[in-house]
């Protein structure tokens, strides 16, 4: 499914379980989720991640609720408990099949969205390796010169951001260099189109949410 | 016919503050290849990003105007500039935005509204033209610097801009790889591009230059007898000797590999102590992971002792104190704001404190012309002006071993003299062993002793 479309799914029924109480629909969208996740052949490890992540946040919530809470506190601890896989699980669907260039150019086509956005974000996300790098070589460099920084150094911190803010800046300006814009139009080479059963496909989703939420006899 | 001109062109920092270069005339005609020199921090950068249309957007405050056929370069939107004028940049790694050669073509094709069925064919044909049709898949940040530089050149050729400047582009590429550029950039010229392009190292560009510029204080002047200045380049027959004195490094079937390329076959050799060792090889053939090795900052097969004991035997924090390494990068060796916090700093740290008196270090910094930039804050050095901190720091230490990794990319032949005066005085001083790779060979291979080249996954010792 078209990336801009998944998201907007996701973060719909994800707002609606919000306000609901439905336990059975909570752990009907996560069997759901691992269905797709499943047809998918998402790496298993991705998969045992989102099992393990979520346990404590869950786990907090559901026993402060149900040790502390009042009123129909018992049933809302295991809502809550639900939820919070739910949340994680739906998040996955999208995160584990997407990649942020899908979604940043098909928002850029699909959705409007201003391409200084677009490419200043795509840009920041190909930066995320040469940081981590820079911290290593900064480490090293003051090690050569007989000072230890440690992880929390500030001076590690204070050496990176000034890295990063000579990049930005030439990156700025190689981008302009290359003839990039500021709300310019643009040609695409690959033209994203979102499909009619992707629209439909969305639409069934979100209409059998609100089916499962009111007909379910389980709540 | 010109393409470009200026008229009284002064560019400064700021409004009021002195222009770097001022009243700038200057007459360019098509088709012609123009060469730029200039001291280190004169002005070239500055002068062909104003060419560039990138300043003032991005820096500088301009008085004057910039003609391009005629048209004042404010008067063109950005499509319309990047069509008649593209620059390349120094350093290959900090130009694209997007992940792999063609993604950033792509990226620049849609930028200039090339309809999209046209997008493919241009961005192959640039690549091909340019020889690195094999990594248009690659990820950038795994390319040489030469080809880095090449998919620089591509995206110039696809913008199909009829001005090309380039800004000290072949700083970290190697001697093959520069003369394949040069003749790329020789061929563009011939069918009609205009070239300006700006170097420190001069070798190679005897007969195809048309014009010649440098900068002397803050004027731009035609150079009228540029012989002159070709002679200083014509590499001195140098004398390299094969090792028979004590070594510091001993490699003992010394043998490493990047993933899964080889780079070094099991090799042994001697290191020459308190001696100079050059060592010379084309772009990404292992020369920096080589020092890596030496600093036990890689895994690597074999041994390698450092006087007599295994380095992997020696504790960490201790031959740190013995072996250290000069960054390509200067500004990646700073951790203070201004330059006597720098100096102060390694002084702390000193192995020969009793050798860097404060009168030393005075005329030290006399020596290096940066007496008066104690106070200066580091990272607003000019480049050639942050390499000599960053070696003088270096120096004070006085760790018996330096590796020095490509020290002399992006200087001018006076500072590179300045810095072999200060290198060769303090080594014997503190009885260090300096190796040293470089691409940069002019006027330099008389201060080495011994000349080690890395290609074809092996080290060989040159003696001649």
């Amino acid at each position: 499914m078209n990336a801009s479309l998944k998201i907007a799914v996701a973060l719909l029924i994800s707002l609606e379980i919000s306000f609901t109480k439905s336990i059975s629909l909570n752990i009907a969208l996560i069997v759901c989720a691992i269905i797709y996740l499943l047809f998918k052949q998402v790496n298993w490890k991705l998969m045992l991640y989102s099992i393990f992540l979520p346990i404590l946040p869950a786990f907090g919530s559901w026993s402060s609720l149900y040790f502390y809470g009042t009123g129909d506190h018992v049933h809302m601890a295991f809502v809550l408990f639900t939820r919070i896989f739910a949340y994680i699980w739906i998040g996955s669907c999208f995160t584990f099949t997407t990649n942020i260039d899908e979604l940043l150019k098909s928002l850029e086509q699909n959705f409007r969205l201003p391409n200084t956005f677009v490419y200043g974000v795509l840009a920041a996300f190909n930066f995320l390796p040469r940081i981590a790098q820079e911290v290593k070589t900064i480490r090293l460099a003051a090690r050569m010169r007989g000072e230890v920084l440690h992880f929390y150094s500030p001076q590690i911190f204070f050496k990176a951001i000034l890295t990063s803010f000579n990049w930005s800046n030439n990156l700025a300006q190689a981008m302009r260099s290359h003839g990039f814009a500021e709300g310019e139009r643009r040609t695409h080479y690959h033209v994203i189109k979102i499909p009619t059963w992707n629209w439909l496909a969305a639409a069934a989703i979100l209409i059998a949410v609100q089916a499962f939420l009111f007909m379910s006899p389980f709540n | 016919m010109s393409v470009l001109t200026t008229h009284n062109l002064s560019v400064a920092y700021q409004e009021d503050a002195t222009p770097i270069i001022a009243d700038v005339n200057l007459t360019i005609d098509a088709g012609t290849f123009n060469l730029l020199i200039g001291p280190s921090g004169s002005g070239k950068s500055t002068l062909l990003k104003s060419l560039a249309g990138l300043y003032p957007e991005f820096g500088g405050y301009l008085t004057g105007d910039i003609r391009l056929q005629g048209q004042n370069i404010n008067d063109l939107t950005i499509i319309e500039r990047v069509k008649k004028v593209a620059l390349l940049f120094q350093n290959p790694s900090e130009q694209f935005a997007m992940t792999t050669p063609f993604d950033e073509l792509v990226f620049t094709l849609e930028n200039l509204q090339t309809p999209p069925a046209e997008i493919e064919n241009r961005a192959l044909a640039a690549l091909e033209f340019v020889g690195i049709s094999n990594f248009k898949h690659q990820n950038i940040q795994t390319l040489s610097g030469g080809e880095a530089q090449k998919v620089a050149l591509a995206i110039c050729l696809a913008m199909d801009s009829d001005i090309i400047l380039l800004d000290e582009p072949f700083a970290s590429v190697d001697p093959t790889a520069r003369l394949e550029l040069l003749e790329k950039l020789q061929q563009l010229q011939q069918a009609g591009r205009t070239i300006i392009i700006s170097d420190h190292d001069l070798a190679g560009y005897a007969d195809i230059i048309t014009k010649m510029y440098t900068i002397e204080g803050t004027n731009l002047v035609q150079v009228t007898d540029p012989t002159s200045y070709f002679a200083k380049f014509t590499p001195t027959p140098a004398t390299f000797q094969p090792v028979t004195t004590a070594s510091v490094f001993e490699l003992n079937q010394l043998s490493f590999k990047t993933g899964t390329r080889t780079l070094l076959q099991a090799i042994s050799l001697p290191i020459a102590q308190e001696k100079f060792t050059l060592i010379t090889g084309p772009n990404g053939v292992g020369k920096s992971t080589f020092f890596t090795a030496l600093t036990r900052l890689k895994a690597y097969d074999g041994q390698i002792s450092y006087l007599g004991t295994d380095i992997q035997k020696i504790k960490l924090p201790k031959y740190v104190r013995e072996v250290a390494l000069v960054f390509q990068h200067a500004e990646q060796q700073y951790l203070k704001m201004t330059v006597m916090d720098e100096i102060e700093l390694s002084l702390k740290h000193a192995l020969h404190p009793d050798l860097w008196t404060t009168a030393k270090i005075d005329a030290t910094l006399d020596q290096l012309n940066m007496a008066t930039l104690k106070e200066h804050v580091v990272y607003q050095l000019s480049g050639g002006q942050k390499k000599k901190l960053q070696i003088l720091l270096m120096l004070i230490i006085g760790t018996p071993v330096l590796l020095f990794d490509e020290p002399l990319a992006g200087l001018d032949l006076a500072s590179v003299q300045t810095i072999f005066a200060l290198l060769t005085t303090t080594a014997a001083a503190q009885k260090q062993t300096i190796l040293m790779i470089s691409h940069q060979l002019s006027g330099v291979t008389q201060y080495f002793d011994h000349h080690l080249i890395f290609d074809n996954q092996t080290l060989t010792y040159e003696v001649h």
